[in-house]
């Protein structure tokens, strides 16, 4: 039984947690500890994990410290960091102090949370500036066919105006898994990215990044955020044989070409809902050259933090 | 462009090399290189730098003769498809797309493609004209030609949520079999082995309701990779009885492959769901056919 006692006690504990300091840069920590000289290979920055449980079943690598050695053994050694309780939460403070929290505590150094705030709905501004002052997160993701609003909400362009004035990347979550499989009580929103060049080039020094986008994303519009914007896209749910080296090349298997230049490419593996595996072996199936390898693997995450700062 | 060279060493993110691919013996049994309303045979050679390259052994084409919307009627490619299949037969094979709307003409085909010509199986595809599933009585004389002849059986299987209220399965096609359908078949064919494809769609849901069919496969091509479900499948089924497919070059193989490298389960297991399954169920009709099961 929860009682009074309790209850306090975890509130006590919370206040505490609370009360030690969060680091003022995430990314920072992480080299020495986990960064070997013995060959050239770039370490892995994994823009899209999740932390927490997915709300529809156990994953195999949930708990974060099984995770981390996980990322480790297959040379990621930086990860941005979700959380699953963003999807249904609506106590979304309590959902980034949490996220904050096992960042901090569990995540060895490896760990940058990504918070998240719902501009559907009220108090956004308070959350965004919690995750940006109080916990010193360098983005915020977002999830708006779970969290329920268009981009064409009221506050949409007011949200992008002040991560622009706070220097944060915007990372958006366009599905979170196949629509087909999702749970019958569950109707997910199906979100349109057609406003999304306009919104963004109206803030043109705004970081975006798009993860797991393909289904929402199609030739057209696809050819407008290249062209128009400085949009940035995972590599989480690039499809087809040799899908990564194609789209870079111009040449995906259908449709019309569309090109993503290897310097709008970010390597995301949407653990722990996908196999890390899938997004490793992708980097090996198409014949990238070393320096595309680099580019999707660190580079570009790298510059999108530093250019933020 | 030589598929086997490489910018880095795959060893120094813990993931299998090419040749490290190729000991793994894998056999694709979902591969959709001629499935094109454009030139299939320049599809197909594109897709084999990534064949070759991901150190598959073999490919098993699904849509061998006829087309996705017409299996049961010739397609301008059909000949060269099959000359294909006879002079790339150490690499490639060729499942033969029936239309249980139509079983005497289902059978016809797996006369000319399968008894009389390269093929080594049928394929069910996800939806017909008909609307006619594989549980259908319809299939019966299907698939009693199909034991005769010990050809593979691949049934494309999806449970799509759908409808109004939503329930799974609400959202398929019409004539789209799902692995409850599957089970209905297999009760009444219990000797004759059928592949579940797509892992059922949804394999959470697709699992149990094949596990009590001992002579019901679960392939895993086709889908997201779900990190877990192998290992569950292998868990609930059994390592025998479970299969795999590319589904390229829709699907990566990267993809494909991570559900069952990313499994907590023994390699010489990874090995028979990557290979050694699907060689059992082609053993006798290869051996028929005078095709041999060991790499070129």
């Amino acid at each position: 039984m929860f009682n009074r006692r309790k209850f306090l006690c975890t509130t006590l504990l919370a206040a505490a947690g609370s009360n030690l300091p969060f680091p003022k840069k995430w990314h920072a920590t992480h080299y020495s500890r986990h960064q070997q000289k013995s060959d050239d290979a770039p370490f892995i920055t994994d823009t899209n994990i999740n932390l927490f449980q997915w709300p529809f079943r156990r994953l195999k690598y949930s708990q974060t410290d099984l995770m981390l050695a996980k990322l480790r053994k297959h040379r990621i050694n930086q990860a941005w960091a979700g959380s699953y309780e963003a999807l249904f939460h609506k106590d979304l403070a309590g959902v980034n102090f949490r996220l904050a929290e096992e960042c901090r505590e569990r995540g060895e150094g490896m760990l940058i949370p990504f918070g998240t705030v719902n501009v559907g709905w009220p108090g956004w501004e308070e959350e965004l500036r919690r995750c940006h002052e109080q916990y010193h997160m360098p983005g915020i993701r977002i999830y708006p066919g779970y969290q329920a609003f268009d981009l064409d909400h009221s506050d949409f362009r007011s949200f992008l105006q002040v991560m622009t004035e706070r220097g944060m990347i915007l990372q958006i979550a366009c599905d979170m898994e196949d629509a087909r499989v999702h749970h019958p009580l569950i109707e997910v929103r199906d979100i349109s990215m057609d406003l999304l060049p306009g919104l963004v080039k109206a803030v043109p020094e705004l970081k975006v990044q798009l993860l797991y986008w393909n289904h929402k994303v199609g030739h057209n519009l696809l050819e407008r955020l290249i062209a128009d914007t400085f949009v940035v896209f995972d590599t989480s749910r690039i499809e087809s044989s040799g899908g990564v080296g194609r789209l870079i090349d111009g040449n995906p298997w259908f449709g019309n070409p569309v090109t993503i230049p290897a310097n709008r490419i970010l390597f995301g593996s949407h653990v722990p809902y996908f196999p890390v595996e899938a997004n490793i072996l992708k980097l090996f199936e198409s014949p990238l050259t070393l320096e595309q390898i680099s580019a999707i693997v660190s580079d570009n995450a790298n510059h999108l933090l530093d250019s933020r700062l | 462009m030589d598929p086997q060279h490489f910018s880095l060493d795959p060893a120094l993110y813990n993931v299998p090399s090419r040749d490290e691919l190729r000991e793994y013996r894998i056999w694709d049994g979902h591969y959709h290189g001629f499935l094109t309303t454009e030139d299939p045979i320049q599809r197909h050679r594109e897709m084999m730098f990534y064949v070759e390259r991901m150190g598959i052994e073999r490919v098993i084409s699904l849509d061998a003769g006829g087309t996705i919307s017409n299996p049961l009627q010739s397609a301008p490619h059909d000949d060269a498809i099959w000359n294909l299949l006879e002079q790339e037969q150490a690499t490639l094979s060729g499942l033969a797309p029936i239309d249980p709307g139509y079983p005497k003409e289902s059978c016809e085909k797996m006369e000319k493609w399968v008894r009389n010509g390269p093929c080594i199986g049928i394929k069910y595809y996800g939806s017909t004209e008909a609307a006619i599933p594989c549980s259908h009585p319809n299939n019966d004389e299907i698939i009693r030609l199909a034991g005769e002849l010990e050809a593979v059986i691949y049934i494309h299987t999806w449970i799509k949520i759908g409808g109004s209220p939503r329930y799974p399965g609400g959202g398929n096609n019409p004539g789209e079999s799902t692995p409850m359908d599957v089970a209905i078949l297999a009760e009444r064919f219990p000797d004759i082995p059928l592949i579940c494809g797509h892992s059922g769609g949804d394999w959470e849901l697709g699992i149990p309701a094949i596990r009590p069919y001992e002579n019901v496969y679960l392939q895993f091509d086709g889908s997201d990779p779900h990190s877990g479900a192998v290992d569950k499948a292998v868990n609930e089924l059994g390592a025998d009885r479970i299969t795999w497919g590319g589904h390229g070059p829709s699907r990566s193989y990267s993809t494909e492959l991570s559900k069952v490298l990313g499994a907590s389960i023994p390699k010489a297991d990874k090995m028979k769901v990557l290979g050694g399954n699907f060689r059992k169920l082609a053993e006798r009709i290869f051996k028929a056919k005078g095709l041999s099961l060991q790499p070129h």
